[in-house]
């Protein structure tokens, strides 16, 4: 007969082990249960942006990696600012375990994010912020950084005595105010940079054609142009194109497209500053994947931006950033 | 009975040993069965991935292939040598015919080939001739700059293949392509005339290995021998230092398989040479490739508690077996604890409780022998000590009569002593007799007449006795010679000191289950002391005086019981009442023979 003590630890031994072997199962099977819903609401739609949709080529990489269902919806066009909160309330509605979010506007959208955090769905900010700070994390380029690198490619290109107008897309989107924040704040350290004011074309790339026109037939001599982002910047080379003035006129711009490859081609555009699309798509929904799980996340991630030349632009390492993988 | 005492029967023992003997052996079958399961799947998975990675392997070098013989045609190709070797045309005609000769050797190429992009020559010269007609070059571009030229002149003739990247070259167009580029060099091998080059569209390549997916997450790339990335699915991640390959140890083996050690997340690598220097790698997640691990796990599982439950079943089935004739000797056993010894166990089949129980019941039989056997010697210990009683009152009454016989003698009361000696007769016939233990009341009563009648033939005037008991009692049974003792004490010690004649009176009162006998003297009575002391026992008993009385009393507790007895009452000077209690169940069958 064994001692009483050594039943008792083996009856407790055997407990253990049934019970170890059940809470592992559980576990196991309740991790591995069902994939994450994540909704993604981007600027806008419009295929001719090339930024929206190499972002959501990151999405879509990160939810096959990270086994989620995302669905990805934005409003027609960036400036429609109703529409995307809309959105945001329809996807609420739908309950799904988190939401990404590239805002249209930095204020407007501020009340029904608050609306995401109180309905317990996690909300991940990416590319473009609001002024507020119920998001669990921002997935962005570091906007003012941009706006630095972009002042100091232009430093770089003016010589002597010049003024620098910068054409922004909408008023008050947050990686347009953090882009011009960098940008005057590298430009107004320099005696022999005059700034002018901004320039605001209301979400339309023949805004901004037109608008650079009228500045280029102002005055074109020693003169820098900064677009914030892709439209502008196409705009504004277009006229400079037309206007045939690449030698005097120095573009700067921001992102990437087809458009600005072929001015950047012709030495119109001087540089651009691109950011990683891919990568900011990605990041969105890993971060989102990590908050519903309960994972420590980062408050803030910067995907950082590259400044592209005519020199860099067929490097190995800038070709995926700047080209339509496959396409023409 | 609480759970830790539960868990010391042997029932419970058995099942818990059942239990854990199963949930062992289960636990080493499931793990020893899943890691085979496992390593089965991972080779086969390793088997299907080779394959894989060799067909991708064999397309992709068929189209490098075919890629390279088109070289080869055009390296030998008379119009090519002809129009890059001539430094000077005599005309413009001239040299746009010996061009538009060799843009249709090149178209010829093209046709019915949409997974070329384009088929160009450049000549040192400063010639450009492509096999499409409808490109027009990029003015902007520096051809020399390029990578592919730039290689292939290094290369000098050999061909050489470039990973996929933009091209440049034309107007409005930034294909992605991978590039075959060689130097032209003339027939005599003396004179290099320029670059040929070929782009192969790279969304062939890329439909062709973008779709292939190992496993859920698993899928092939690319890397040259140079270690850089040719094609992957997740370049941008690669190159965002978001994901890394183990390029190194790639292109340290040529054809194989390895896993990187990364834990849950662990990769399995099978690598492909292709003859050109790029290498074709699959990358497949090791804990994907058991794909139905869980089913495999949760198989087990169930199997598990299925076979736990059917144990758990079986065991309490068997130990009920084992454990019913257990727990029937123990309830017997508990009956004998309560004193029934009149029991006997059924003798199981199974040997080992069956002996128990035989032993059992020869114990249990051995014990109810020894109890009736103790209860026979306390009988006679009883009897034989009653009898000492009694042997110990017959002398010292025989004495006393005696006594007074020798004194009437002397006194020449002739006819008293023949009196009392008769009287004394018929008291010892009485008493003697029949040697029963018990007698009627009435012959108790014959007995002490005799005795008093001696005592007052001694005493004469000094005594006197009335005796006046009922009919109805005379007829239970009682000790003999309970009277005698009390009347004698009654005589010596209460009327024999007095002044003056005594009396003694003796009656008899009933109750429904008792009689009392009541001897009263008018005596000189006791004090308090000594009542309380007459009727207890002591050791060093006093000759005379109380003996007697006391050895009625333990008589009549011995027979009886100890509610039953003598008591007392006595009033100095006046004198004192014996109560005789005794219970009246018995009763004399041999009435009428008295």
């Amino acid at each position: 007969m064994m001692p009483w003590k050594t039943q008792r630890s083996i009856g407790a031994i055997a407990f253990l082990l049934v019970a170890i072997v059940g809470l592992v199962y559980w576990f196991t099977g309740l991790s591995e249960k069902k994939p994450l819903d994540v909704t993604v609401i981007i600027k806008s739609t419009d295929a001719s942006i090339e930024f929206w949709q190499v972002l959501v080529d990151g999405i879509h990489e990160a939810s096959q990696e990270f086994d989620t269902n995302v669905e990805v919806w934005g409003s027609k066009a960036e400036t429609d600012v109703d529409e995307q909160i809309a959105l945001v309330e329809k996807a609420i509605l739908n309950r799904p375990d988190a939401i990404v979010l590239a805002a249209n506007d930095y204020d407007r959208l501020v009340p029904i994010a608050e609306e995401v955090k109180k309905s317990g769905i996690k909300l991940i900010i990416v590319d473009s912020g609001i002024n507020s700070e119920v998001a669990q994390s921002i997935v962005a380029t570091d906007n003012v950084k941009a706006g630095q690198e972009a002042g100091q490619a232009m430093q770089q290109q003016l010589e002597g005595l010049s003024r620098v107008a910068i054409i922004s897309y909408v008023k008050n989107a947050a990686s347009h105010i953090d882009r011009e924040k960098g940008i005057r704040e590298v430009l107004a350290g320099n005696p022999n940079i005059e700034l002018l004011d901004t320039f605001y074309v209301e979400g339309s790339e023949q805004n901004a054609y037109l608008m650079a026109k009228q500045i280029l037939s102002d005055d074109s001599e020693k003169l820098g142009i900064i677009g914030l982002n892709e439209p502008t910047t196409v705009g504004a080379g277009k006229a400079i194109r037309e206007l045939d003035l690449k030698d005097k006129v120095k573009l700067i711009g921001f992102d990437s497209s087809f458009n600005e490859i072929k001015l950047l081609d012709e030495g119109i555009i001087k540089a651009t500053v691109i950011q990683r699309p891919f990568q900011m798509g990605y990041l969105s929904i890993k971060i989102a994947v990590d908050a519903v799980r309960g994972n420590k996340i980062p408050e803030r991630v910067d995907t950082g931006s590259l400044l592209i030349t005519k020199q860099n632009m067929y490097e190995e390492e800038n070709q995926k950033l700047l080209f339509p993988f496959v396409g023409n | 009975m609480g759970i830790f005492s539960r868990l010391r029967s042997i029932q419970t023992n058995m099942v818990l040993a059942f239990v854990i003997l199963i949930l062992i052996t289960i636990l080493i079958m499931s793990i020893t069965s899943y890691y085979l399961t496992k390593e089965a799947v991972k080779s086969k998975a390793q088997a299907y991935t080779t394959e894989l990675v060799k067909q991708v392997n064999n397309n992709i070098k068929s189209y490098v292939n075919g890629m390279k013989s088109m070289s080869d045609l055009v390296v030998g190709n008379h119009a090519v040598q002809q129009y890059l070797s001539t430094t000077h045309f005599n005309s413009l005609l001239e040299e746009k015919k010996a061009k538009e000769a060799v843009a249709d050797m090149l178209g010829s190429m093209l046709v019915s080939r949409t997974d070329i992009s384009s088929v160009n020559v450049i000549g040192y010269g400063g010639q450009f001739v492509s096999g499409r007609k409808d490109l027009e070059l990029n003015p902007y571009i520096d051809l020399t700059s390029l990578n592919w030229y730039k290689h292939a002149k290094e290369a000098g003739g050999d061909s050489v293949i470039s990973p996929s990247h933009v091209q440049p070259v034309f107007k409005d167009r930034y294909p992605w392509v991978v590039s075959l580029s060689r130097e032209l060099i003339s027939r005599d091998g003396q004179t290099k005339l320029g670059v040929f080059l070929v782009d192969l569209n790279f969304s062939v390549m890329n439909d062709m290995v973008k779709e292939i997916r190992l496993g859920q997450r698993g899928y092939l790339f690319i890397v040259d021998s140079s270690g850089k990335i040719v094609y992957h699915p997740q370049q941008q991640l690669i190159y965002s230092n978001l994901k890394s390959e183990m390029i190194d140890k790639v292109l340290e083996i040529k054809n194989g398989t390895f896993t990187s050690d990364e834990g849950s997340n662990s990769r399995m690598y099978t690598v492909r040479d292709s003859d050109f220097g790029w290498k074709i790698v699959g990358v497949s997640y090791v804990n994907e490739l058991v794909d139905n691990q869980n089913e495999v796990r949760l198989s087990f599982i169930i199997l598990g508690l299925i076979v736990i439950i059917l144990a758990f079943i079986i065991s309490i089935f068997l130990s009920r077996r084992v454990n019913r004739p257990i727990k029937r000797l123990q309830d017997h056993m508990k009956e004998v604890e309560k004193g029934n010894f009149d029991i006997h166990v059924e003798v199981p089949t199974t040997i080992e409780i069956g002996r128990l129980a035989r032993a059992f019941n020869m114990m249990v039989g051995k014990i109810k022998e020894l109890m009736s056997q103790v209860v026979q010697d306390q009988e006679q210990k009883r009897k034989s000590e009653i009898n000492a009683l009694q042997a110990q009152i017959n002398p010292h009454f025989l004495y006393n009569t005696l006594d007074s016989i020798v004194w009437m003698a002397e006194n020449d009361k002739s006819r008293e002593v023949v009196l009392m000696t008769s009287a004394l007769a018929k008291l010892f016939r009485a008493s003697i007799s029949k040697g029963e233990e018990l007698v009627s009341i009435r012959t108790e009563i014959e007995h002490i007449t005799n005795y008093l009648m001696i005592q007052k033939m001694r005493y004469k005037n000094k005594l006197d006795y009335e005796i006046e008991i009922h009919d109805s009692v005379r007829n239970y049974l009682t000790i003999k010679v309970i009277l005698q003792p009390i009347v004698e004490n009654a005589i010596y010690h209460g009327i024999k000191m007095k002044q003056g004649p005594g009396l003694i009176t003796i009656s008899a009162e009933e109750t429904d289950t008792d009689i009392y006998l009541i001897v009263e003297d008018n005596g000189k009575g006791m004090d308090e002391e000594k009542l309380r002391t007459l009727l207890l026992p002591s050791p060093d008993a006093e000759e005379g005086r109380g003996v007697g009385v006391r050895n009625v009393h333990e008589r009549l507790q011995l027979y009886f019981g100890a509610q039953y007895g003598l008591s007392y009452k006595s009033v100095p000077g006046e004198g004192t009442t014996v109560h005789i209690r005794m219970p009246k169940a018995l009763h004399s069958r041999t009435e009428e023979e008295q």
